[in-house]
């Protein structure tokens, strides 16, 4: 804030601009008058030459980045976008409250497939299951959403579901604020850039392939590696394991040695006893969030989808199955498929341990369906 | 909508077909007006009837000052569009602010008394366009200008959508005349436009966003107690942060505008090579200091009654800038501490009229300015007094149970993007962009402009609000 009269002094703040010829006031120059029309001078330059070098460039680098993706492995596809989760969320308020609805962390999103799903059932299940995320705020959503009367499978992912972890936490208050531009900004994205280009896809973004270097590790800071892609999506969020975790073995090692770095106690990770309080605090959410759904005659089934090899191990170490999704059953009262305890679950090829491959998921989700169909909702065809 | 979406883009597609198109004056303004209800809309439609009201309440107001003949009836008129304006900023910005403070007074007291929560939706950039309206009139009150001709040009000039939501905040004089003959961007104007767009849009999506944001969040919205080189880091990288998303939306705003035709005025200049905390004013949102100099200092009396009533005013204005920003008592420590900086500077000033700095005296005086902003930085981003405490107590590195919270990654990249703003700031201080642009081989102009958008595209911004939306 300048006052007249310092506005009038002339003093080393001021580098003179007279030998700049575009230099023009500003209203931090002119107080206490009215403020004339702004100068928006051009600068002197041939334009249209600049403009037409300008587009051919941009065109090259793109088309050479676009061409480097492809040559990765990558397809243009679906963006997996807080967008495209509240579409299949507002299903339920938009006519279809009676429809199964898909609620889990990763493992229900890539490994329960709905094309398989409705050739048995006859109709397709809304997936809202999304990575990395406990599905107890879903629950508790659809809880309180009178227009659902449908029927409700939750995943459990033990170190997700019993922490409380949300990767994706946004997507629930998202849907619910998402304006007019932002519903027609996931529209065109969906009918335009995704149906083109191969690198529009999160994992490939700017930031995040540089920040995946090989950078100096700094002394005291716990080696931390992000996930990488693992999974395509469609359109209505039916989605697979990618190809490249399932066929490329150098991929499949970098996605392996991500989950590696998990398994490593670190500094920070919570104590036993509050781990403990932790679940036992899920368990409550999930217990009010049934009763209130079961009052309604929603049926909830909770499913704990294959996971092997060090994963499994990590998950038995940290959450027992006796503390966690016995507990959980028992609590809430509501039913549960552990795969554990279907031999035709068996024997699945899970290529970074945590999800099943394109083929087994299809092969995991007949099974799934058929003792749903035959064991908890039988009258449901 | 915000500009760094894929919806804007579709928008102001048609925006310049349907400008562009042989229609007459009236009409393309119409256009013009519509779409910028759109654009406003496209948040929250219902949203768009405050703006009407904003707009006819300083409309009547206007015409009421013109035909009063007592001074008494002048005020009316002026109070009248003042209450307006600012009962709605009050409501929607502040109600919930007020009823926590006074909740807590009465708890303070002894008196058990818990309201409900308001839930008060906060319309996007009501802080912007009420500013814009209110120095409609008061400019009317205070004679320094006519009132607009017509509603249509008057409407246009609240809602014009380049400056509607976070500015630049534009006075009547600057844009209301644009409107009175017909205009249409030459060639070079919508090329030079669409540059300064994609200058804009780099700042925000690629610097601002993808960079800068993550690192001042690992440590502002974390429960981890940071050291110095953490707390330092994420500091500067807000302050990098800040100023490219801002800048980044004044420049988009007037690359937008300059499409159309139209020219805004320049916003920022160049502030982290301020030179002392007036400089930094001059350079620092220019349009809402001199607003706030125009519209409130110099009714405080500004340095017009003696040196005690000079700093009361000095921060009294900066405490209510600090709190236009938010309505949290972090943003008026904020301003406080830029008043404080202020009122010594003027001081030091006073008392060392005839010290001129040499140049490495000018560059230590410039860094020690920047280092005492990102002080104030520190209370504009940390969302309370408690985190605003464990930062500062790192950047003095006195938390001693500190551990280290960003990778050399994110070090990495606020020394070489945070240095390479400062240092470019430095550069260009006696400069404006067009005289650099001016002098530089096409051929380099046509690599940076590619390169710019080049990045942006594969950024992949997820279409983040601005940051000064909030305000």
């Amino acid at each position: 804030m300048t006052t007249h009269a310092e506005t009038a002094v002339a003093d080393a703040r001021d580098v003179p601009m007279a030998e700049d010829e575009y230099a023009r006031q500003t209203a931090s120059d002119r107080p206490g008058v009215a403020q004339p029309v702004p100068e928006r001078p051009v600068p002197n330059q041939p334009w249209t030459r600049i403009t037409v070098g300008a587009i051919v460039l941009f065109v090259l680098l793109l088309g050479s980045w676009e061409a480097y993706w492809r040559s990765y492995g990558a397809t243009p596809g679906t963006r997996n976008s807080e967008g495209l989760w509240a579409i299949q969320r507002r299903r339920i308020d938009n006519g279809e409250g009676d429809a199964t609805v898909l609620l889990g962390s990763s493992r229900v999103y890539f490994d329960v497939q709905l094309p398989v799903w409705e050739k048995l059932a006859g109709k397709r299940p809304i997936q809202l299951a999304i990575e990395g995320t406990t599905p107890l705020g879903m629950l508790e959503d659809l809880a309180a959403d009178q227009n659902f009367h449908g029927r409700l499978l939750v995943g459990v992912a033990p170190q997700v579901f019993f922490s409380g972890f949300a990767y994706r936490g946004r997507v629930l208050p998202y849907s619910r604020t998402e304006s007019p531009a932002q519903r027609v900004g996931q529209w065109l994205s969906m009918h335009s850039v995704e149906r083109v280009f191969a690198f529009f896809d999160p994992d490939f973004a700017l930031a995040t392939v540089l920040r995946r270097q090989a950078w100096p590790e700094l002394p005291g800071r716990p080696a931390h590696m992000d996930v990488r892609k693992l999974a395509v999506t469609e359109a209505d969020r039916a989605t697979h394991i990618w190809e490249k975790v399932e066929n490329d073995t150098d991929y499949r090692e970098i996605t392996r040695s991500v989950w590696r770095k998990e398994f490593v106690p670190g500094e920070d990770d919570p104590p036993r006893a509050k781990r403990d309080e932790k679940s036992k605090e899920q368990i409550a959410r999930a217990v009010k969030a049934v009763a209130a759904l079961r009052a309604r005659g929603v049926p909830v089934l909770f499913v704990r989808p294959p996971s092997s090899g060090p994963f499994l191990e990590y998950e038995n170490r940290n959450w027992p199955r006796a503390q966690t999704w016995d507990a959980l059953l028992a609590a809430t009262g509501a039913p549960g498929i552990h795969f554990e305890d279907y031999p035709e679950m068996q024997g699945m090829e899970l290529p970074e341990w945590s999800h099943l491959t394109r083929a087994d998921a299809e092969r995991y989700t007949a099974a799934l369906y058929t003792v749903i169909a035959r064991d908890f909702w039988p009258e449901r065809k | 909508m915000v500009f760094n979406s894929l919806t804007f883009v579709v928008f102001f597609a048609c925006v310049l077909v349907l400008y562009n198109l042989p229609l007459g004056w009236t009409a393309r303004k119409v256009n013009l007006l519509l779409a910028s209800y759109l654009f406003y809309a496209a948040w929250n439609p219902p949203f768009v009837i405050l703006l009407w009201v904003s707009t006819v309440v300083d409309w009547y107001a206007a015409q009421g000052l013109v035909k009063a003949q007592r001074q008494s009836a002048r005020h009316a008129w002026m109070l009248l569009s003042v209450v307006a304006n600012l009962g709605m900023l009050g409501y929607f910005k502040y109600g919930q602010f007020l009823l926590d403070n006074f909740t807590s007074m009465l708890n303070a007291m002894g008196v058990a008394y818990q309201p409900a929560h308001a839930d008060i939706v906060l319309p996007v950039g009501i802080s912007f366009y009420t500013f814009a309206t209110m120095s409609y009139t008061l400019d009317v009150y205070l004679r320094r200008a006519a009132p607009a001709r017509n509603l249509l040009d008057y409407a246009l000039f609240v809602t014009f959508f380049p400056h509607l939501v976070a500015g630049p905040i534009m006075r009547p004089t600057e844009l209301v005349p644009q409107f009175a003959e017909p205009r249409r961007a030459n060639a070079d104007q919508l090329r030079f436009g669409l540059a300064l767009m994609t200058l804009g849009l780099f700042n925000k999506v690629v610097l601002a966003d993808s960079f800068l944001a993550s690192v001042a969040e690992k440590v502002y919205d974390s429960d981890k107690i940071p050291g110095a080189l953490d707390a330092w880091a994420a500091t500067l990288a807000f302050s990098g942060q800040i100023f490219c998303d801002f800048a980044g939306y004044s420049t988009t705003a007037i690359g937008a505008a300059l499409c159309l035709g139209f020219a805004m005025p320049d916003n920022f200049r160049f502030p982290y090579a301020a030179v002392g905390f007036s400089d930094f004013w001059r350079r620092w949102h220019i349009t809402l200091s001199s607003w706030l100099r125009d519209y409130l200092y110099i009714p405080l009396g500004g340095n017009r009654h003696g040196e005690g009533r000079t700093y009361v005013a000095l921060m009294g204005t900066m405490l209510l800038g600090g709190l236009w920003h938010g309505a949290n008592w972090t943003f008026v420590v904020w301003g406080g501490l830029h008043g404080f900086y202020l009122g010594v500077e003027r001081a030091l000033r006073k008392r060392f009229t005839n010290f001129r700095p040499g140049p490495i005296a000018l560059i230590l005086l410039g860094l020690l300015t920047y280092a005492l902003i990102n002080l104030t930085w520190v209370f504009f981003r940390a969302k309370t007094f408690g985190k605003a405490w464990v930062v500062l107590n790192g950047m003095f590195g006195l938390n001693a149970l500190a551990k280290p919270i960003l990778s050399s990654f994110y070090l990495i990249s606020v020394a070489l993007i945070v240095g390479g703003i400062v240092t470019t700031h430095w550069y260009m201080r006696a400069r404006t962009l067009e005289s650099v642009v001016a002098r530089a081989h096409p051929a380099a102009i046509a690599s940076v402009w590619a390169l710019l958008a080049f990045a942006i595209v594969i950024a992949q911004g997820s279409g983040n609000a601005f940051i000064y939306f909030q305000f």
